[in-house]
Order: structure tokens, then C-alpha cells, then sequence
């Protein structure tokens, strides 16, 4: 803006009034005024925790980094461990792609996550001060339950049958995807915040549910769903046939698997696939192959994973259903797998018998699905009271849903302890913001562009929708000056708006509306 | 300058000024003073911008204003200019503001004069197609089709939008431009350029009016755009009279003008055969634009 008002012509311009017309409260004239509101993204409604992506993506774009992690933390205690490992249904749907690429969400939240790491500060004040509760299980839904608890003053003690904290974190999903630095990063910051981690301690052998009941005011279970699904097949009770978690769980903690090329690994899911990625990163071997009894369009593992395998040169074999693992007599050891061709028809899975190859091996991973160990519950008594939830309630699932699960157990604990009513749980009733809502004519800001690399310029692509992203419209547009902007942020003036409504028609996210008249 | 660089405090329109809701002419007043403010003085002839400026003791802005009368916006301008020269504020802006019939009708002469003159400063003509203040009569900017209070419903402005922008062109102005208030950083641009060139420089700014049109306060912007992407009002410069360029080519973002016509309670007698007319009218005019443009050279 160029110089100042020239004071010297208001003297001698007398056509001009010498009082502000701000002296006229204008806003008498309205019949409805704008305010803000807020609605459902498509990919917060997608998110697994319905995280407040445009929330946070709004404050990493401005470089708000603490708040970023407020807003998140609010439904993800994680986001460096999500942002590695979670498969980001929320990116499917992301506005964005329909104007040239959809967010790499996971990627923002991954920094998040990272800047926590680097710039946490114990929290000052009493920690551990409120009544002691038992979580049983150190995966991602007793680690987040553990969070929460003692964000809120708990004393909470993890207990863990393993001899390292993590879960599946830990033991199931191999370092290539989850550097281990980021868990125990996630780990040191828990121990700091005064949970207590007791591993090598296993639930119905060495630690009884009633001397938890007597010690903890509350106790949640998430033990998760570690028992490998028995199928019959001659020969698999051989010492070189591994369960799937059993291999990778030896894989993962670098203790010596007895392995031989080639290997075969059986079934469809994420555990089969990283199973076969993690052999071929053995040393020795050099041919893995993935049979699966259904077709591809029919594996429950994540596509991503199942192409990452491909192109790591595992071979993908589908439509066959092991019958025998066959072994060599003179040696004992195990030669080779005897398949049938199978496939699903309405029925289910039917084989054919009279199709049947043998697939030479020197070692075959079983990778048939796992379920829940619901021993864990016995012997239960009437009068205990017990929280469970993650993988041990829904059976298999995410790493983001278990999250969600020990979340809402905190929360439920936190209630039944203070005697409030349980949390409230987000619901998603509500239609997300369509591309086509979006008014993004005025944005004259918005250039095509791809994603990018640095977190800060990819949160600045977020489209903000249902959410206020700063544009800066609303403040433009108005013929009365009467949206006040400061601070990067708005303010309607309600003594001069004259309700025109320009605000709430041109706000590019819909994070307006006129309330109050037509 | 980014949309948000800006702050309440360097605003140089108050709050509490007297136009409608959602008017177009005060919003062409922001993004003005804004672009040139605030070392400018601001002449303003009879015209919605008399009341919206505020009854003495009140102003709606930061600048100093002189009300003029109707038809002599072109004269006082040169008035103006010349007795701050005078006084030896070289360095300050004079702006006239005038109406579309202060412009188009009344004031065509004094414009005419001040222009052929090279009169040194800058007109800006906001456009609500009709003489609004006095209650929405008929002028030469009213496109063909409008009702207007002298041509009620179902009556209809015959005869055509007169082509002012040709008109200036035609007196070899260094400076002559359309803006768009839907494209406010491309009327910035042309208003600062204005501002750095010496002579006569007139900006034409469509400014959509709710209650004349019987538009919703709250289209003022859609419209603006859809004036633009429908080829009504296209946006471009004139250098010298003669040098005719684009600034904005609604390539993907072209609509047809039935689509602008039919957001507009004033265009509602109109028929569907007017209508095509009407769309060939806009394209033959698109084209003769572009002809200009192309044989001006310098194209995009
Ligand atoms: C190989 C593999 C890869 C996966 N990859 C992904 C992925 O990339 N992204 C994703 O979102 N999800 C993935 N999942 C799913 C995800 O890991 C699980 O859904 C999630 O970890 C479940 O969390 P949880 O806390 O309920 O259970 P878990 O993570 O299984 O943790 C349960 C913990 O309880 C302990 N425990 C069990 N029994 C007892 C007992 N009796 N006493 C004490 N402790 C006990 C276990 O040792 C374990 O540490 C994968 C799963 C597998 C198997
Ligand atoms: C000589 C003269 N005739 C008539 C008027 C009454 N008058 C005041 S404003 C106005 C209409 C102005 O129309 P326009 O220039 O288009 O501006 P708008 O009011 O539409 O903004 C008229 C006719 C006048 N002030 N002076
Ligand atoms: S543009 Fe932003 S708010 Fe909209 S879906 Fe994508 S990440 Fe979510
Ligand atoms: S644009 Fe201004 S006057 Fe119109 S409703 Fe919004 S705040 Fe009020
Ligand atoms: S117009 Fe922009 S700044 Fe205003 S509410 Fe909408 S998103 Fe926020
Ligand atoms: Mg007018």
C-alpha cells in the first residue's frame, strides 16, 4: 500500500463527512447472519478413527505443529505409528483427487508424529495419580487405552507375555514397513509419562484375572487374536512347517528361523504376504511363493502389499488349496506341497481333485487366518469387572481400529470410575462434503499441483472440506467490511453485516451458513 | 498480495456505509481503494455511491471525496486533478466514480472531452445496467431483454448494451480495461496498472445490483463470474486505443448465456427464442473481440 492518506487534502476537500461511517450500525438491516460451521470430510469419515484430518492439516499447513498434535491426539495417539502402517482408506475418497491427486494424508500425519517425537516434554504435574487399572496387552489397543489413562492421571501397568512391548507392532508386521526406532520412540514416550511395562508375563499362567480384578480398580484386555486357525493338512505337523505369527515373530525379533529354499507360503492375508516378504529377505533364500486357494480380487490383504510382494519377486499363485506337505522318507524333511485346484462359487470353495500339482519346498509357512484366544477369559468370575476390545472383540482387524478400541475403553474406564456417563462415540451419520458442493471458483490461489514432499506445501493442498481452511474468501467478498480478518483467522462483525449471504454462497469449503431467516 | 496479507486496519472502506445488501457498486469501491488507496482523492457524481458514501458528518472512506454533480463526473475530474497540481500534490491519485448513466448517458460528454483531452487521471464507471438510485429506469447500459421500472414486466428493454469500451478505444486512451469483482486479483492488477501510467485511464467494473436485477444478495459474486464465463462480459485491456488484450479466456469454464439470463428475475419475459438470440448476439460479439485482440498481435 502506498504512503498515507494525504491529511493535507481532507482539509480543504469539504464535500467529504469527517466521521466514520462505522458510526452506523448497519447490521440492525439483517435478516439472517452467517456463521460457521463445520462439516464431515470425506476423509475424516473414511478414517478408521475418524480422525479431524482438515483440522490438522489446517494447522500443519500454518506451521502450527503443537496444535496439529492437540487436534490429532484427540483420536490418534499414534500418527507416526499409523502414518507407517495404517493402509489410509481416508486418501480413497479425498476431495483433492478429483482436481489433480488426493493427499498423501498418511504422509502429514507421519510428521506429526515426528515432530512429537522431537520436541516432547514430560508433562509437569502429578502423573500416575489417580486409581491404578491393568491393561493386558501391549498392541496398539492396550497401548492406546494405556495413553489415554494416563494422559487423564491414571497409574496404568501394561502387561505383556512377550518379552517386548508392541504387539503386532512388534512381533507382526516386519521392520522394512515399521521402522522399529518409531515404536520405540512411541514406547519410551509411554514410559515416560509413568506407565509401568511388565512383559514376559502371560495371562492364565503366570498373572491370574482375579489378582488383577483384587490389584486394579479396572482391567482391559487386548490380547488380540494370535491363535493360528486349524485346518487339517496332512503333514503339517512337521518341525519346518511355521504359523505364520510364529515365523514372523522370530523373524521380527531376529532370532534364528531354521529355514530352507524354496518356501511355500500358504493363504491370503497381510500375514501371509509379509510372511513372504520376510523370507525372501532371508539370507539363503531365493524362491518364495504365495499360493492362495481363491482368486486375487479375493485376498483379504492389502493390494498395495500383494503388488509390493510381485514386484519383490515373489511368486503369486492362486486358485489352489494344499492337500498334503510331502515329505522325503529317507531324510525327513519336507519335499515339497501337494495342491488342488480350487476355487469360490456360491456354495463356497470347491475343489477339484482331479487337478492337482506338487510344489517342491524346503520349508512351508501356514498362514490359514488367526483368531482370538478367548482363554484368556477363564476362569471368569461374576462379580469381576473387565474392559476388552482390539483384535481379542473384532477378530482380526487394524492397527487404526484397535486404536479406536482402546480409546473408547479409556474413555469407558475413565466414566465407570468417575461416575459420568460413557463417552460420547463419533458417529457418521452424516454425508460427507461432495466434490461438487466444493465453490472453488474463487479460490484464484488453487494451482493444479501433485503431491508434495515437504509435509507443510502437502497440508497446504487440503481443500478444507466442510472445514474453514483460511482462505480467505469470505473477508474478500464482503461488501461491508464485515468480516473481520486477524490473525490468519475470521471474525464476523455482527453490528454491520447485512446478512447479504455473499460469504456463505462463495465459501469454497462450506463452512458456512446463514442462520436465521429466508 | 495474497487474499489474507490484507488486515482490517489497511482497509480503506469503513463498515456502516448505506449500500443494499450484497451490492456490487460498494464492493468495486473496496477492491478500488484498496488497489490505488490511500493517497487518492475520489470524485463521485449522482449515483448509488452519493448515498453509499454516507450523509455528512459520515464517510464510508478513508479518502478524501467530492461529490459532484451528474453529468459533469469528466469535467471535475480534470478540475480536480489540475487544482491538486496546483497545490502541488503531484503524487496523489484522482479517481472518478460514476454510475452507468453517469457514464453511458448523461456524462458521455464531459467523459468524451476529459478523454480526448488526455486528462490525467482515472474514471471508473461501475456498471449496474440502469439508473438505480433514482428506482431502476432504463439507460444505454441496460442489456437488451431487462425489465427496468420504465419498461416494466412484461415489457422489456429493445436495443442493445451501447459498446462504451469501443467508445473509449475510439479516443485513444493510454489505459482502458473491464474487471470482474468474481476476479478481484485480476482487477487489482489492472487498477495498479492504471495507476503507473500518465493520461486518461477508464476501467469498466460490472457490479451486479439484487434488488434492480432480482438476484438473491447473495449471488453478487456467482453472477460476476457467470457474467464472465457466459461471454458477456469478457475481460480485457485496451492499450492506446488500439492494442486489445485477454486477461482471462473462459476456455474450460464457458457457459452458456442462458444459464447468467436465467439467474436474473429481470430477464424473465424473455423467451427461448430471444435467448438464442441473444447467445448469438454474445458469440458474434466474442468474436469481433477476438479479432481485435488477434489484430492487435500480441496475443496469448
Ligand atoms: C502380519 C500382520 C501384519 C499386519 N499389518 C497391518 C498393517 O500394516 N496395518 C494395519 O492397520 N494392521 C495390520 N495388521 C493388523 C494389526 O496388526 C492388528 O489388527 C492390531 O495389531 C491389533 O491390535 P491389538 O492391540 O488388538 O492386538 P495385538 O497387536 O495382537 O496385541 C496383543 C498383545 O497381547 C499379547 N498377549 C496375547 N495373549 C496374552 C496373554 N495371555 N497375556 C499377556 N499378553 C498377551 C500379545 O503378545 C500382543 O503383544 C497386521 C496383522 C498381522 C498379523
Ligand atoms: C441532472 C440530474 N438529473 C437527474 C438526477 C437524479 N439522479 C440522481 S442519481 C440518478 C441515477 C444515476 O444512475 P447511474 O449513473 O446509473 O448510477 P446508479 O444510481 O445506478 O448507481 C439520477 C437520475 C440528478 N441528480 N441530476
Ligand atoms: S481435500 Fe482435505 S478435507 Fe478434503 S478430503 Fe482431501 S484431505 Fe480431506
Ligand atoms: S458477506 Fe458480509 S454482509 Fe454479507 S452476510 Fe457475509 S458478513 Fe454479512
Ligand atoms: S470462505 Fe474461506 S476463510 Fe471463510 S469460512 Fe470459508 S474456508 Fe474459511
Ligand atoms: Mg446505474
Amino acid at each position: 500500500m502506498s504512503g498515507k492518506t494525504n491529511e493535507a487534502l481532507l482539509n480543504y476537500l469539504y464535500a467529504r463527512g469527517s466521521e466514520a461511517s462505522s458510526l452506523n450500525k448497519t447490521g440492525g438491516w439483517r435478516l439472517a447472519a452467517p456463521e460457521k460451521i463445520k462439516r464431515l470430510s470425506p476423509c475424516r469419515h473414511d478414517c478408521l478413527l475418524h480422525s479431524e484430518v482438515p483440522d490438522w492439516m489446517e494447522a500443519v499447513k500454518g506451521g502450527r505443529w503443537e496444535d496439529a498434535w492437540q487436534i490429532m491426539s484427540r483420536s490418534n495417539p499414534f500418527p507416526a505409528l499409523t502414518g507407517h502402517v495404517c493402509f489410509s482408506p481416508c486418501t480413497e475418497n479425498c476431495n483433492r483427487g478429483r482436481l489433480d491427486q488426493e493427499l498423501e494424508i498418511p504422509a502429514v500425519e507421519r510428521a506429526i508424529g515426528e515432530w512429537r517425537f522431537d520436541h516432547y516434554q514430560p508433562r509437569r504435574g502429578p502423573r500416575a495419580v489417580k486409581d491404578p487399572v491393568a491393561v493386558v496387552g501391549s498392541g496398539p489397543a492396550g497401548l492406546s487405552c494405556a495413553f489415554y489413562l494416563s494422559d487423564h492421571g491414571y497409574k496404568v501397568t501394561v502387561f505383556e507375555k512377550s518379552s517386548i512391548s508392541g504387539g503386532m507392532l512388534a512381533l507382526g508386521i516386519p521392520e522394512y514397513r515399521l521402522p522399529r526406532e518409531v515404536l520405540n520412540k512411541e514406547l519410551a514416550i509411554l514410559e515416560e509419562e509413568g506407565i509401568t511395562f511388565i512383559t514376559n508375563r502371560t495371562l492364565g499362567e503366570d498373572l491370574m484375572l482375579r489378582e488383577l480384578n483384587n490389584d486394579f480398580r479396572e482391567v482391559f484386555l487386548a490380547t488380540g487374536a494370535w491363535l493360528p486357525r486349524q485346518e487339517k493338512l496332512a503333514g503339517a505337523e512337521h518341525k519346518s512347517v511355521y504359523h505364520a505369527l510364529d515365523f514372523l515373530s522370530l523373524f521380527n525379533t531376529r532370532q534364528h528361523v531354521e529355514i530352507k529354499d524354496p518356501v511355500v507360503v500358504i493363504g491370503g492375508g497381510n500375514a501371509a504376504v509379509d510372511s513372504a516378504r520376510s523370507a525372501l529377505r532371508m539370507n539363503g533364500i531365493n524362491h518364495v511363493s504365495l499360493i492362495y486357494r481363491r482368486s486375487r480380487a479375493e485376498m483379504p490383504a492389502n493390494p498395495g502389499e500383494v503388488e509390493m510382494a510381485e514386484q519383490e519377486g515373489v511368486e503369486l499363485v492362486f486358485n489352489a488349496n494344499p492337500a498334503e506337505v510331502v515329505t522325503e522318507t529317507a531324510s525327513g524333511s519336507i519335499s515339497a506341497v501337494l495342491f488342488n485346484h480350487s476355487k469360490t462359487n456360491r456354495e463356497g470353495l470347491v475343489l477339484d481333485t482331479s487337478r492337482t500339482f506338487k510344489k517342491e519346498c524346503g520349508s512351508v509357512i501356514l498362514a490359514l487366518g488367526q483368531e482370538p484366544d478367548y482363554s484368556v477369559f477363564d476362569p471368569l468370575e461374576e462379580e469381576m469387572s473387565l474392559f476388552a476390545g482390539g483384535d481379542l472383540v473384532s477378530g482380526p482387524a487394524t492397527v487404526p481400529e484397535a486404536i479406536r478400541a482402546g480409546r473408547l475403553a479409556a474413555f469407558s474406564i475413565m466414566a465407570k470410575i468417575e461416575s459420568r456417563p460413557g463417552p460420547d462415540v463419533f458417529g457418521i451419520s452424516e454425508q460427507p462434503v461432495a466434490f461438487e458442493e466444493l465453490n472453488l471458483l474463487g479460490r484464484s490461489d488453487l494451482e493444479l499441483q501433485d503431491r508434495q514432499k515437504e509435509p507443510v506445501l502437502e497440508a497446504g493442498r487440503c481443500l478444507g472440506c466442510g472445514t474453514c481452511n483460511t482462505c480467505g474468501i469470505c473477508y474478500l467478498f464482503c461488501p461491508d467490511v464485515a468480516v473481520e480478518w486477524i490473525n490468519n483467522n475470521y471474525e464476523f462483525n455482527l453490528d454491520y453485516c447485512k446478512g447479504c449471504g455473499i460469504c456463505v454462497t462463495e465459501c469454497p469449503a462450506r463452512a458456512l451458513q446463514m442462520e436465521g431467516g429466508y | 498480495m495474497k487474499i489474507t496479507d490484507y488486515s482490517i486496519e489497511n482497509e480503506l472502506m469503513y463498515s456502516g456505509h448505506n449500500a443494499c445488501p450484497g451490492c456490487g457498486g460498494a464492493l468495486t469501491v473496496r477492491y478500488l481503494t484498496r488497489a490505488l488507496g490511500p493517497n487518492m482523492a475520489l470524485a463521485i457524481t449522482a449515483s448509488c455511491w452519493s448515498i453509499i458514501a454516507g450523509a455528512p458528518p459520515l464517510t464510508a472512506l478513508k479518502c478524501p471525496i467530492l461529490h459532484c454533480p451528474f453529468p459533469s463526473a469528466g469535467a471535475v475530474g480534470s478540475g480536480l486533478r489540475r487544482g491538486l497540481n496546483a497545490k502541488g500534490h503531484y503524487d496523489t491519485t484522482v479517481v472518478v466514480l460514476a454510475g452507468d448513466g453517469g457514464t453511458f448517458d448523461i456524462g458521455l460528454q464531459a467523459l468524451s472531452g476529459a478523454a480526448q483531452r488526455n486528462e490525467d487521471y482515472i474514471f471508473i464507471c461501475y456498471d449496474n445496467e440502469a439508473y438505480m438510485n433514482t428506482g431502476m429506469q432504463t439507460s444505454s447500459a441496460t442489456p437488451f431483454g431487462a425489465r427496468t421500472s420504465t419498461r416494466p414486466y412484461p415489457l422489456f428493454k429493445h436495443g442493445q448494451k451501447k459498446d462504451i469500451m469501443r467508445i473509449m478505444a475510439a479516443h485513444g486512451i493510454p489505459y482502458a480495461a473491464t474487471a470482474s469483482l468474481a476476479f478481484p486479483q485480476d482487477m487489482e492488477n489492472k487498477l495498479k496498472k492504471a495507476q503507473g501510467i500518465k493520461g486518461f485511464r477508464f476501467m469498466h467494473v460490472l457490479s451486479p445490483c439484487p434488488p434492480g436485477w432480482g438476484t438473491d444478495s447473495s449471488e453478487t459474486i456467482h453472477l460476476s463470474r457467470l457474467a464472465v464465463f457466459t461471454n458477456f462480459y469478457p475481460l480485457y485491456e485496451i492499450i492506446n486505443g488500439e492494442q486489445w488484450q485477454m486477461t482471462y479466456y473462459p476456455e474450460k469454464t464457458r457457459t452458456p448465456l442462458k444459464e447468467y439470463l436465467e439467474a436474473q428475475r429481470r430477464f424473465r419475459q424473455v423467451d427461448e427464442m430471444t435467448i438464442e438470440a441473444l447467445q448469438e448476439e454474445v458469440d458474434r460479439d466474442w468474436e469481433g473481440l477476438l479479432k481485435r485482440v488477434n489484430s492487435s498481435g500480441e496475443t496469448k
